[in-house]
């Protein structure tokens, strides 16, 4: 534990105990959402499906990174990650990224991966809402994972057709906004 | 409608039951919800209580609440 690093941000006036819970279960969050995802994207197969593929391995590949990112800044606070990978799994911060029922259903999938997307995006913007100016740390991290959401919820909701996401193709490796985290 | 006063509500607060919140002058069941397992609700927020003004502060607007069946009024 960073003793006065997890001072610093209790006398900020955040409640440590809460924030390392939410660190906790977004983080169960990316990882299971890693793990659905790959079952996702081994069924998007097809015209449709393969077309698609591309992001969805891009969005899996990051929100394992965020998983990555976020467990130093949870052992850092006093917190640990759950002995049992059950545990952990059953306290995600959002629902299982399950395949739908009909697998070739590709606009059904793309709506599991935009809905787990919008999940993420709204439990960034919430960690941000607690420690902005306050917990400086967590907040970087928190709103570099919120940058990729966000994209990532774009490029689901563009696939739906509901609008323009505006982005262009990922130049360079995964995760711009997280690696900084990482190396 | 049933109508619930803020002590009948406090009882449905997830723990060992039905999971029910108020807004807006009206009480939900989200108990079939995964995000307010346990009638917690990201780690800030408990069930069986008004949660009006947390909701005019989440990161979502109350539209997600017609998810929900309405299953009475707050007194």
């Amino acid at each position: 534990m960073a003793r006065v690093a997890r001072e610093v941000v209790e006398k900020a006036g955040v409640n440590v105990d809460q924030l390392v819970q939410l660190l906790v279960t977004n983080a169960a969050a990316e990882l299971t959402t890693y793990y659905y995802y790959t079952i996702l994207r081994a069924n998007l197969i097809g015209l449709d499906g393969e077309t698609v593929k591309e992001i969805a391995e891009i969005a899996r590949l990051e929100d394992r990174n965020h998983f990555e990112a976020l467990v130093p800044r949870i052992y850092e606070l006093g917190g640990r990650l759950p002995d049992n990978m059950n545990e952990f799994h059953d306290c995600s911060a959002c629902p299982p990224a399950r395949l739908p029922q009909d697998p070739r259903d590709t606009k059904a999938i793309l709506q599991v991966l935009v809905d787990a997307e919008r999940c993420a995006v709204r439990g960034y913007t919430h960690i941000c809402n607690l420690t902005a100016g306050k917990d400086h740390r967590t907040y970087d991290l928190s709103q570099a994972i919120l940058n990729e959401e966000v994209e990532h919820e774009s490029w689901f909701s563009e696939f739906l057709g509901e609008g323009p996401s505006g982005h262009f193709m990922r130049r360079g490796d995964t995760s711009p906004f997280v690696s900084k985290f990482l190396k | 409608m049933k109508t619930f006063s803020k002590a009948e509500l406090k009882q449905y607060n997830g723990c060992n039951g039905p999971t029910y919140i108020a807004y807006a002058g009206k009480v939900y069941d989200v108990s079939s919800s995964f995000l307010w397992k346990k009638g917690i609700h990201q780690c800030s927020h408990e069930a069986g209580q008004d949660l009006t003004p947390d909701l005019d502060q989440a990161p979502h607007g109350p539209d997600l609440m017609d998810k929900f069946p309405v299953i009475g009024v707050l007194e």
